[in-house]
Parts: C-alpha cells; structure tokens; sequence
C-alpha cells in the first residue's frame, strides 16, 4: 500500500455511527450504476438467448421451448454451409487485412515523433467515415459498368467488362477487407510501438541480420496486436449483412444476411435468434482466445 | 525499428501507398462524380456543375433525413456522456470484482459485431411493448458508443493525481464542489474528443439503425435506399457533403486526443 492510499484510505473512514449510512449509500450507488447496462444490455442478450429456444406457428411465436431451432441449423445444409462458408469468408478478410496492415504500421511505427501519429490518423480516419458511402463507392468502381471497368475498356486494356468483381463472394472479400484494414493497422501499430527499441539494438549487436531481428524479436512481440486485429476482423466481417447484401448479389448469401433475412422477409424471429446464438458464440470464442492470446506474457 | 535494406523499404512504402489508395480511392471516386458527368466512357471534363448539389436541397427526404440523424447523434452524445462519465467516476471510486464485471458489460455491444446488438434490442424493445422510434434508435446508438466514451474518460480520471483532489477535500470543498471545480475541468478536452467520436460514430451508425428504427430514417438508411436505384450525382453530392463534415469533425477531435509521448 503506497502512503497515498493509505491516506486516501484514513480519510474515507467514516466517523463513528456513520458507518452503516455510509455503506448503505454504497450499495444503492452500485445498484444504481447496475440498473442501465443490465436493463439495456444484458437483458437484451437473455432474452434473444431465450427467444431461440421458441418457434413460430403461422405468424405467431409460440412460447414453448424447443430444440428445433438449433436441429434446423445442424440439419440444414443449406444454414452449415453458408456457415462455414462465411467463417472462411471472414477468415480471410481477417488474413487480408493482416497482410496489408502490418506493413503499414511497420511504417507507421518507423517514422519519427510526431509525424507517425498524424500519419497513423490519415490511416485511421476512414473509419469514422461513412461505411455506407464507401460501400456504394467501391461497388460504383467494381461494378461491370464501373469505373474500373470503363477506364480498362478506355485503356485497351480488355476486351470485355470484368464481371468477377461484383455480385459474389470476391466482392464481398474485397470489399469488406477494404472496410476493415484499419482496425487491423491500429493494434499492429500499437503493439511495435511498445517493442523496447533496446531490444533490437542489441539483437544487431549481437550480429543478427535484418530478418533474424524482425523474425525472432518484432514479429513474436508484435504478435498479439495481429491477433486483436484479426479477431476484430473477422467478429465484424461475419456480422457484417450490409456489405454482402450490396455487392454480394445472390451468390455472395452469408450469415449475416440469413439472420437478418429472418427478421425481415422470412420473419421468423425464433430461428433468426438460435442463428444469432451461434453468431455470438463464434464470436465470443474468436474474442475470448484473442483476449488470451494477448495478454501480455513479456513486458518491457 | 530496424533500418531495412531498399528493397524492404520500397515494398513496406508501396504497400502502404496502396492501402491508402483502398481506402481513399472510392471517397474521392465519389467526390469527383459530384461535380463531373461520365457518358460513354470518358470523363465530360466540361461538365462541372454544382446541379446535383442544388438538386440536393429540393430533395425533402434528404432534408428530413439529416434532421433525423442530427437529432439522434446528439441526444446519444448526451446520455452517453453522462452515463460515460458517471460509470467512469464509478469504476475509479469503487473496488473490488463487481466494477471489472460492469465494465465487461459495457464493452460488450461495442465488441459484439452489430447486428447481435442490434437484434437483442429489437427482441428486447418488442417484448416490453415499446413501438421503435426515434426513441429506439438513440437507445441503441447509446449503447453502441458507451464503451468508446466511457474508455477516453476513464483513462483521463486515472491519470487525474490524487492529491489534487484530496487538496481540495482539506480546503474544505465538498465532494461536488470537488467534482465541480477540479475534476471536471480537469476531464474537459477528454469529454469533448469523446462526445465527437461518438458523434461521429452515431452519425455513420448503420447496422444497429435499420434493425432498431421505425418508420423514420437517418442519413445512412436513405442513403442506402437510395442507392439500391442506383449511381446518381446527388448521391454523390450528398457524400461530399458528409465526407467533408466528418473530415472537420475528425480534425477537432485529433486536436484534442491525448497523444502518448514518443519514447
């Protein structure tokens, strides 16, 4: 205990007889602080969770519990491969934006003072900016009467519009991967900044070449940001329904878009619920390993 | 970091300039078709015009729209500000297990991807009977970028000193005098680098919006539905105008964000 808060501690003690009042506020303090996030949070949750354990009846949801939700899910090739599908989808986002994210804040992490954090906003910012919007654009320039397309047909350079860059998963891929890469650079960024730079000075001291350095000291200190990343990426690219819905056309089906379908057109809200548990499960596991994973096991 | 040999260097630059173009390039894409035409595969350099920004100001529901999302933006800043700071002086004051636990359930709809939000909201609003609304919609923006603002101001208090409030508890001030005159100013820029991304946020805020609002829409919801009839110019008007207000709010909000020394 440091002086200060013992002190700290001196001074909150209450005077005799006002101990039972005192405590008696605490906890009325804790309930109250409680009350908002329970009520708008956690019982949202319960209740989705309880709701998949219904079904629908006509166009009423009858309030019986029952399997068949789940059963429907694991029966169904047609929900466990779009499924699976999607994971891979998100997978790969996340390995996308892993892959162009890291060199950035490599850079990012190797310019000096000042600059690396304006230059790291530049890199950032786009994430404040109008997902919709850049959703649209990048479907506008994509698209086989796009932008793209026009300036390659201008140019000579094809024959034909390409048409393998919209309305199927590529597009969904690329397009999310685009959305996402910063939430792949700011953790990345993060984690090198916090690489004593001691560290690789004496690993060149000690003879290592470039790459023995960034393979056996940067790469493994800098492991957990591209886990936080990559587990950001693929939470929001397999949660993702608005994307895949504007540039995924009809073959580019995902997940997402089966569970919000079921609150829209199919309305069953019981099965879109059981295909949201299973959403947050994934998700809960993806985040939960990178929570591990990231905990910090060496510091500086 | 380590001094790379030039082709490591030329690569790591590349890369970067490409990424930059990913993200860039379909903004400015979009800002440059809001002032000139495309017909048959070239670019009408001649065409500039500011019609489809005129156009943009008959368009009623464009007009309603943005009242909508402004009035959402700023009634979540409000709840979450007050609520981001109050469970942020809770978590600072208190000990024990029971505030990490509160503040998992703060983070979690941030963590969460957005349509586990967004649906456990409309499930929860349907089985209390409450109509969505407007009403609806600033709930769940709220939720959504109460971790954001609660996180900023959190980290502020805790690098608050403690004998400056335990300076003024001995002056005599009492708890809200301190709050009042020491704390508050002290957690100042922190509150409004907070309250502007969480504008910012609420502003853009998509995915939780269509699943939780009523009949009225903000800006991204008529966005979206007018794209699906397709690429028309004052879409593209109305992108610039977006992009341009996002691009000031951000540069006010980097004014103010703490930037952690450089070792």
């Amino acid at each position: 205990m440091t002086a200060n808060e013992s002190l700290r501690r001196v001074a909150a003690r209450p005077a005799r007889g006002e101990g039972g009042l005192r405590k008696r506020r605490g906890a009325l303090v804790s309930a109250a602080a409680w009350t908002l996030p329970v009520a708008f949070i956690l019982v949202p949750l319960l209740l989705f969770t309880v709701q998949s354990f219904f079904q629908v009846e006509g166009t009423d949801i009858v309030y019986r519990l029952t399997l068949k939700n789940y059963v429907r899910f694991f029966t169904d090739p047609t929900f466990y491969d779009t499924f699976g599908w999607s994971c891979l989808l998100a997978l790969g986002v996340a390995v996308l934006t892993v892959l162009l994210g890291y060199p950035v804040a490599y850079l990012l992490a190797s310019l000096g003072g000042r600059t690396k954090y304006v230059v790291a906003f530049i890199f950032v910012i786009p994430l404040l900016m109008s997902y919709i919007i850049k959703i649209y654009a990048i479907r506008s320039i994509l698209g086989g009467n796009g932008f793209l397309n026009r300036i390659l047909l201008q140019l000579g350079l094809i024959d034909e519009p390409w048409t393998f860059l919209v309305f199927n998963l590529n597009a969904v891929l690329l397009t999310l991967t685009v959305l996402l890469v910063p939430f792949a650079i700011l953790p990345i960024f993060v984690a090198l900044e916090k690489i004593p730079r001691n560290l690789l000075e004496a690993s060149a001291d000690l003879g290592a070449s470039a790459w023995q350095t960034f393979r056996t000291i940067v790469l493994p200190l800098s492991l957990q940001g591209v886990v936080i990343g990559a587990s950001c990426a693929f939470v929001l690219a397999l949660g993702d329904f608005v994307t895949p819905q504007m540039v995924g056309g009809v073959s580019g089906f995902t997940f997402g878009r089966i569970i919000y379908s079921q609150f829209g057109t199919a309305f069953n809200w019981p099965f879109g619920a059981a295909l949201s548990v299973i959403l947050l499960l994934v998700v809960l596991l993806a985040l939960v390993s990178a929570a591990r994973f990231a905990r910090p096991r060496f510091t500086a | 970091m380590i001094r790379l040999s030039w082709p490591g260097r030329v690569a790591i630059w590349l890369v970067a300039a490409f990424v930059l173009l990913l993200l860039y390039g379909p903004l400015c894409v979009a800002i440059f078709f809001s002032f000139f035409r495309f017909k048959s595969n070239q670019v009408q350099w001649d065409s500039f015009s500011l019609d489809a920004y005129a156009k943009l100001m008959e368009n009623q529901g464009i007009i309603d729209a943005l009242g909508n999302t402004l009035v959402v933006g700023a009634s979540a800043v409000i709840a979450s500000l007050v609520l981001g700071t109050l469970f942020a002086l809770y978590y600072h004051n208190s000990r024990g297990r029971g505030r990490e636990w509160l503040q998992v359930i703060i983070f979690m709809p941030f963590l969460m991807p957005p349509i586990l939000t967004g649906l456990s909201l409309l499930i929860f609003f349907r089985q209390i009977d409450f109509d969505r609304s407007l009403v609806t919609v600033v709930i769940g923006h709220t939720v959504f970028v109460l971790a954001l603002v609660y996180r900023n101001i959190l980290a502020r208090l805790q690098t608050l000193s403690a004998t400056l409030i335990e300076a003024s508890l001995d002056l005599g001030a009492n708890r809200w005098q301190t709050f009042r005159f020491i704390v508050l100013p002290n957690l100042a820029t922190a509150v409004l680098s907070a309250a502007i991304l969480a504008f910012a946020l609420s502003f853009d805020e998509t995915l939780i919006t269509l699943l939780v609002t009523g009949t009225k829409s903000t800006l991204p919801l008529r966005l979206w539905a007018m794209m699906r009839l397709g690429f028309t110019p004052d879409i593209n008007a109305l992108v610039t105008l977006i992009l341009a207000g996002t691009t000031c709010l951000c540069l006010i909000a980097a004014r103010y964000l703490t930037v952690p020394q450089a070792r």
